[in-house]
C-alpha cells in the first residue's frame, strides 16, 4: 500500500502536483491559541524548511486547529510564524517535523507595535481626512508602505522637498534599488503643498503617537481560511516581481521591475532562474513591467526607461529587442505595456509612451513604432495615461485611460478612436484582460471598483469591492467566471463571482505588494498566482474549494 | 464681424495645430503623479447631455449615445435609469459644431434629434434623442 501511495506521489510530483520527498512525509497540525481568546480562529500560520526558499501556509479554523497538507512538508526542522493582527508568536519559534508528522501548540501574545502589522488599507482607513485628502497617497504605495510615512516626523514645510524628490523617482523604484528619472516629471506646487499639509496631520511630526485610532480588518474565517498559500523566496532583494504568469510546463515566468532581467522560477523547487536582457540605455532605470505571451507562447515585456519591447523566444530562451526608434527616443521615453495577443493577424504590436500620454504601434516588419494620439477628442490639461492593454481577434486595441476615467479603442485598420467614459467618474482603469466572450474586465484603481465592459454590447458593468481603501490594481476572470483581484494595499487577494456578488478575501502572510494577477486554469479548483514586487517573493494560492 | 469669425476660426486652427502637433510632444514625462487628480478642469470644452426619450413617453434607459467628431474618432456613453445621458471631457478644441449626438437602442430607430445649444460657448449642450419601437 504504501508502495502504491508512493508510486502516486512520484507521479504527481512528475505532475508538478506535491514535493518529491512527499510520500516520506507526514501532516503537521496543530492548535493556535492566546490568553485573550483561547482557540484563535483565521490566524494565518506559515512554515519554512531550513534553508528552503519556499514557504507554506494554511489558516486556523474555528476551533483554532491547523492542518498542512501532508504531502507538501518533508521532514526536517521549521521555522514557524505567524500573522494576525494585534498579536505575535510567543512559542515555539520551530518545530521539528519528523517521518510520523508533528503536533504543535502555538501560543500568541498581544503585541506591543501594532502599528508595524497594519496593512496600507487599514492606515487609510485609520487615518482622519476625506477621501480627497488621502487619494494622493495611493501613488506613494508603488514605492513604499504607508507606513512609512505615518511614521516619519516630517512637518508640512520639510516635507515638500521631500515630495519634490520622490517625484523624481522612476516608477521602478522599491526600498531596495532607488532609480531616479532621466528626464524630470513636472511637479504641481499646490498639489505638493496641499499634501504636505496633510501628511503633517497624520504623522508623527506633533507627537509620538498617533491621535487617531489604528483600526484593523477582522481576521480570515469560514471560506477564506480554506486556502493553502505558498511563498517562494526570490534570491535578491532587488527582484521586483511585477506581472508572472505561469507556462504550459507550470513553470513561473515574471517580470522584474528594477533590473533587466525576465525571471523563471520552478515552482517544484523553488529554483530561480534570470535571463540578462539587453541595456538599451546604460545611465536610465532598468527593469520591465507588462509580461504578455503571443499566440505562440513566446514572451513580450515593456522595457520602461530602457525604451522598446522585448521579445522572448520560449524555444532557444534568447531576446528580441525592438528599441524605440532614434527620433522618438529622448530621455522621456518609456514603455509600461506590451499587446502582441493579436500580432498573427496584422504583424503589429500596441505599446504606449507614458510620457506622451500615447498609444504606440510597432511594425514588426520595420521595426519602427508609430505614435498615435488616443487623447485628441479630449481635454488637454488634465490627466491622461494609456495603461492595461488587450487585443482582439481583428488586433484592434482596447486600453485603460489610467489617469481619468475612459476605456479607448484603436481600430486596428483605420485608426479611428472611439472613448468610452466608465460610469464612475475619475476611476482610473487600471489593467484589464479579454476573455473568450468579448468582455474587458478591469480594475478601477481609484473608484475601488471591478469592472467590465462588453465589447458587443458597448456596455458596462462595475462592483465595488467589499473592503474601502483596497484600490485594486489588477483583475483575471477564471474559467469559472469567478474574478481574481490584487493589488498594493490590502495584502488580500479578492475572489468574487459576479453573478451571485459572494466574494472571499485571502489574507496574506506577510505584506504584499501585488501588481498584475494570474490565475492557472489548468488545475481544479483554479490556482492564483503573483509577485510581492516589495518582497522579492512569487505567490501561489491554492483555494480548497 | 466677419472679422471676428476669422479670428475665431484661425484661433481654432492654430489650436488644432498644437493639439495634435504640440500636445503629444509635451513631456510629462511619465505616469500619474500625486496631486493629478486636482488637475485639468480649465482645459475641457463644453459638456454634452440630455434624455433619449421614446417619441411621446419617457426617457429610455440604457440607450447608447455617440458623440461623433467630424474629424473622425466618438466617445460612447449609455444612459441611465431615467434616460439621462452625460459626456463630459471633450477638448475645448473641438468645434460643437463638429460634434453630431445620436442615439441608438436595440428594437428602437433613431426618430429625431433636437439640439439646444446654449448662450455661453462654455455652457453645456443638451441635446435630446427621441427613439421609436421599430
Amino acid at each position: 500500500m504504501t508502495r502504491m501511495l508512493c508510486l502516486a506521489a512520484a507521479i504527481a510530483f512528475l505532475l508538478g502536483a506535491i514535493d518529491s520527498n512527499a510520500c516520506r512525509a507526514q501532516s503537521l497540525a496543530g492548535s493556535v491559541s492566546s490568553a485573550e481568546e483561547s482557540a484563535m480562529e483565521g490566524v494565518l500560520v506559515s512554515v519554512q524548511k531550513s534553508g528552503s526558499p519556499i514557504a507554506v501556509t494554511v489558516v486556523s479554523d474555528e476551533r483554532g486547529r491547523f492542518r498542512f497538507p501532508a504531502a507538501r512538508l518533508s521532514p526536517g526542522r521549521y521555522a514557524l510564524r505567524i500573522r494576525a493582527v494585534g498579536y505575535e508568536l510567543d512559542g515555539p519559534q520551530a518545530v521539528q517535523l519528523g517521518a510520523t508528522g508533528a503536533e504543535v501548540a502555538i501560543r500568541l501574545r498581544r503585541t506591543s507595535d501594532l502599528a508595524a502589522q497594519l496593512t496600507n488599507t487599514e492606515w487609510f482607513i485609520s487615518m482622519p481626512g476625506t477621501a480627497d485628502d488621502k487619494r494622493p497617497l495611493i501613488e506613494c504605495m508603488s514605492c513604499h508602505t504607508v507606513e512609512r510615512i505615518v511614521r516619519s516626523t516630517y512637518d508640512a514645510e520639510q516635507f515638500i522637498p521631500v515630495l519634490r524628490r520622490m517625484a523624481q523617482y522612476a516608477n521602478n523604484t522599491i526600498q531596495a534599488r532607488v532609480q531616479s528619472r532621466v528626464a524630470a516629471r513636472e511637479v504641481n506646487d499646490a498639489s505638493v503643498r496641499k499634501l504636505a499639509s496633510y501628511l503633517a496631520t497624520i504623522n508623527l511630526s506633533r507627537a509620538s503617537q498617533w491621535d487617531y485610532e489604528l483600526q484593523t480588518l477582522p481576521r480570515p474565517k469560514g471560506r477564506a481560511a480554506h486556502v493553502v498559500i505558498t511563498e517562494y523566496e526570490l534570491p535578491r532583494q532587488t527582484i521586483a516581481p511585477h506581472d508572472v504568469r505561469t507556462d504550459a510546463q507550470g513553470n513561473v515566468w515574471y517580470s522584474n521591475f528594477v533590473e533587466n532581467f525576465l525571471g523563471e522560477l520552478d515552482p517544484r523547487t523553488g529554483a530561480n532562474r534570470d535571463y540578462a536582457i539587453p541595456v538599451l540605455k546604460p545611465d536610465f532605470p532598468t527593469g520591465t513591467l507588462d509580461l504578455e505571451a503571443d499566440a505562440e507562447g513566446n514572451l513580450w515585456l515593456a522595457m520602461m526607461f530602457q525604451a522598446g519591447l522585448a521579445r522572448f523566444d520560449m524555444t532557444t530562451k534568447t531576446f528580441r529587442i525592438f528599441p524605440v526608434q532614434s527620433e522618438l527616443n529622448d530621455d522621456a521615453m518609456q514603455q509600461s505595456m506590451v499587446m502582441p495577443h493579436a500580432l498573427n493577424v496584422d504583424g503589429k504590436v500596441w505599446t504606449n509612451d507614458v510620457a506622451r500620454q500615447a498609444i504606440m504601434r510597432l511594425d514588426l516588419e520595420t521595426g519602427l513604432y508609430q505614435r498615435i494620439d488616443p487623447f485628441k477628442l479630449l481635454s488637454r490639461g488634465h490627466p491622461h495615461s494609456p495603461y492595461g492593454m488587450a487585443a482582439d481577434a481583428g488586433d484592434n486595441l482596447y486600453f485603460m485611460d489610467f489617469g481619468d476615467e475612459n476605456i479607448g479603442r484603436v481600430d486596428a485598420r483605420s485608426g479611428a478612436i472611439t472613448i468610452y467614459p466608465t460610469p464612475t467618474p475619475k476611476s482610473r482603469p487600471r489593467r484589464t484582460m479579454l476573455d473568450g466572450d468579448g468582455r474587458l474586465w478591469f480594475t478601477e484603481f481609484t473608484a475601488n471598483k471591478l469592472a467590465m465592459f462588453d465589447l458587443k454590447a458597448e456596455s458596462f458593468k462595475e462592483w465595488n469591492v467589499p473592503t474601502p481603501h483596497t484600490y485594486p490594481y489588477d483583475v483575471f476572470a477564471d474559467k469559472n467566471g469567478e474574478l481574481w483581484s490584487g493589488g498594493m494595499a490590502s495584502d488580500r487577494v479578492l475572489r468574487f463571482d459576479p453573478q451571485s456578488g459572494r466574494s472571499v478575501e485571502y489574507l496574506l502572510p506577510r505584506s504584499t505588494n501585488i501588481r498584475r494577477v494570474f490565475v492557472d486554469n489548468s488545475t481544479d479548483p483554479v490556482t492564483f498566482w503573483a509577485g510581492n514586487n516589495h518582497g522579492a517573493e512569487i505567490l501561489r494560492i491554492e483555494p480548497l474549494d | 464681424m466677419s472679422g471676428m469669425i476669422f479670428d475665431r476660426d484661425w484661433l481654432r486652427i492654430a489650436l488644432i495645430v498644437i493639439s495634435v502637433f504640440a500636445a503629444p510632444q509635451h513631456p510629462r514625462a511619465g505616469g500619474v503623479n500625486f496631486g493629478d487628480d486636482d488637475q485639468g478642469t480649465a482645459d475641457k470644452g463644453p459638456a454634452y447631455f440630455g434624455f433619449v426619450r421614446e417619441v411621446g413617453g419617457p426617457g429610455i434607459a440604457d440607450a447608447k449615445v455617440t458623440a461623433s467628431l467630424k474629424a473622425g474618432g466618438a466617445l460612447v456613453t449609455r444612459t441611465d435609469i431615467m434616460g439621462v445621458y452625460k459626456i463630459p471631457g471633450v477638448g475645448k478644441d473641438i468645434n460643437p459644431d463638429d460634434v453630431t449626438i445620436s442615439c441608438a437602442k436595440d428594437g428602437y430607430k433613431e426618430a429625431n434629434v433636437v439640439r439646444r445649444p446654449g448662450s455661453d460657448p462654455k455652457d453645456p449642450i443638451e441635446t435630446e434623442c427621441y427613439l421609436q419601437k421599430e
